[in-house]
């Protein structure tokens, strides 16, 4: 992105994590949105075979977290891991048999949500140790002071295409555009914790639920309309967020693919650019080769 | 045994005794919380007792985040306190067992979410002689209902039957073409529902991404009005559903949190086919003291005429 940023005086920390195990109660059942009782996979461990470009919907699964799910044990540290951690980070793995190998931060989910190519993920299993290398956290934009930056590497920032326009504007490429009324869960939290659920995306499901999001990618970088992320989530007409879809295929309702927050301001300082290319995968996927 | 076979009856509901505490009101190490534009604040009013602030004020008549009209109830036990907040229902009973109120009754009013609260109202001198950790008891009861005389595909949750009358609720006729018709003071497009999306109705309030009231009052909402939100189904979890309509009553005050507002217990959920909302912004009456049985009876009766079950 051709854009003046700080990431010169950023601050580089490393923190480490663990993959977290899939959780569950005894209870097992969840409720679906016309009340289907269901028992799916797709949050926490490692989930295969879904990585960035791919579809986010279409799975028999439930919050669906591509790749490693990563937490560290103790809460306030995890909670500084959470909020530390910015999308496009790179994650090094340090234990278990793919020890060495390197993937990038897609997100947050509750977890850091780690995408690596599927022969690496291949080796991976819950309670395997890794290092982030985090820094974002304070990056901002010295040309655009509305546009507040949330959870973006700044290595990142730089492979985005676009950036400042002759107008004042920045030009950002997005692969879809959200409507505000797909905004479920996650509403009301703050912006650089887990992320927000698009509802409108049940594949398979009734026409009434849908509000055309079905073909959303994992990785995609999608605009939220009259939605304001600058200190939490709320819905703000003339504000616009723009985030990266790092969950995929959710059951429960009011909940569905979600954005991790990058970008949030006014509309009028943004000049959205249609791109259906606008994917991480485009940038950081598979690329353990590019990594430090 | 000859003659015909019995009429299958409806299930009846069961009544449950819960315990609840009056909450102390908590804090993180730093005191403050970020609003919308990046302002920090001390988030005066985020449950336990709030003296002063009652049905019929404007949500938004604080500078407070998330003020409910009472007091405000919780269980030590986490999986208790689902409990108590997923059985109390809009207008259950409630009694003061220890400390200086003993004896004095309540209502429930409302309900919030995350780990869950009970908004118990109470008459203000009573209230004024509560304090946190104060033990009272809540006469559970209402999950299940199911009104004969309402469609068949309106879904009711959170609220007594006994209070079902006090509310400005009119059964279906033929002349409203079978529709359950309710009077509202708003109605609100879905996409300004906040937190509580994607959360079950019966243990969460919806907030309501509501601007305040301009300078003449337009606009306002109150604690105890009926609100309509559309295209929102609460059957299970709050969520988008085109043609829907939840109906909430409003339990607490607005707040300066990004994505927060004035909150809603939900209490009917339906297609809007069957579900009609009459929205009267100016005159509008919900839930009341009086209707909760907590103000004394008044000499002469006077108001909007309302609907009764």
């Amino acid at each position: 992105m051709n854009v003046t940023t700080n990431s010169g005086r950023l601050v580089r920390q490393v923190l480490t994590g663990e993959v977290w195990p899939p959780l569950a109660d005894r209870h097992a059942y969840h409720v679906g949105p016309d009340g289907q009782p269901f028992v799916l996979p797709g949050m926490g461990g490692v989930t295969l075979g879904v990585h960035c470009g791919d579809p986010a919907t279409g799975y028999a699964s439930d919050h669906l977290e591509p790749g490693a799910s990563v937490r560290h044990r103790d809460p306030a540290a995890n909670m500084a891991l959470q909020f530390l951690t910015c999308v496009g980070n790179p994650v090094r793995v340090e234990s278990g048999p793919a020890a060495g190998q390197v993937g990038h931060v897609i997100g947050q989910h509750a977890y850091v949500l780690v995408d690596f190519p599927e022969p690496v993920l291949a080796q991976m299993s819950t309670g395997d140790d890794v290092s982030v290398t985090a820094c974002g956290q304070g990056l901002a934009l010295a040309d655009h002071p509305a546009i507040v930056v949330k959870n973006c590497a700044p290595e990142l920032l730089a492979l985005l295409p676009g950036g400042t326009r002759p107008d004042g504007t920045l030009a950002v490429h997005v692969a879809a555009r959200v409507p505000p009324e797909a905004i479920g869960a996650g509403v009301g939290m703050i912006s650089e914790y887990a992320n927000t659920d698009l509802m409108g995306a049940y594949a398979g499901l009734g026409d009434d639920l849908s509000l055309g999001l079905e073909r959303l990618r994992i990785g995609d970088v999608v605009a939220l309309a009259d939605t304001d992320h600058r200190y939490g989530r709320a819905h703000r007409a003339g504000y616009l967020t723009i985030g990266v879809i790092s969950t995929g295929q959710c059951m429960l309702f009011g909940h569905g693919p979600g954005p991790s927050t990058l970008l949030s301001g006014p509309a009028d300082a943004f000049c959205l650019v249609d791109d259906p290319d606008a994917n991480l995968a485009r940038w950081l996927h598979p690329a353990p080769e590019a990594a430090p | 045994m000859t003659g015909p076979a019995p009429q299958p009856q409806p299930p009846r509901l069961v009544s449950v005794s819960l315990l609840g505490v009056v909450e102390h009101p908590a804090l993180g190490e730093s005191p403050y919380r970020i609003d919308i534009d990046g302002a920090p604040y001390v988030p005066a009013g985020d449950g336990g007792i709030v003296l002063g602030l009652r049905l019929g004020d404007s949500a938004f008549a604080l500078r407070a985040d998330h003020a409910a009209p009472g007091a405000c109830l919780v269980h030590p036990d986490p999986a208790a306190r689902h409990a108590l907040t997923t059985y109390a229902c809009v207008g259950n009973r409630a009694e003061v067992r220890t400390g200086r109120a003993a004896g004095a009754i309540g209502a429930v009013l409302g309900k919030r979410g995350e780990e869950g609260r009970v908004i118990i109202g109470f008459r203000q001198h009573d209230l004024a002689m509560m304090r946190p950790s104060d033990q009272v008891s809540v006469r559970g009861f209402g999950q299940g209902l199911r009104p004969a005389q309402f469609p068949a595909q309106v879904t009711v949750m959170n609220l007594d039957p006994g209070v079902l009358a006090a509310l400005p609720i009119i059964a279906a006729e033929p002349e409203t073409g079978g529709k359950l018709t309710v009077r509202v003071r708003t109605v609100v497009p879905g996409k300004l529902a906040g937190n509580g999306l994607g959360r079950p109705a019966a243990g969460w309030d919806l907030d309501l991404q509501l601007p305040p009231p301009g300078q003449d009052g337009a606009a306002d909402v109150r604690l105890g009005d009926l609100v309509a939100v559309t295209d929102i189904d609460a059957r299970y979890n709050m969520g988008y559903r085109r043609g829907w309509v939840t109906i909430g009553i409003v339990v607490h005050g607005s707040s300066p949190l990004p994505g927060h507002g004035p909150g809603m217990t939900p209490i009917l959920t339906a297609p809007a086919a069957v579900l009609a909302v009459q929205p009267d912004n100016a005159r509008h009456v919900g839930l009341t003291e009086r209707g909760l049985k907590l103000a004394r009876p008044e000499a002469t009766v006077t108001g909007e005429p309302r609907g009764g079950m």
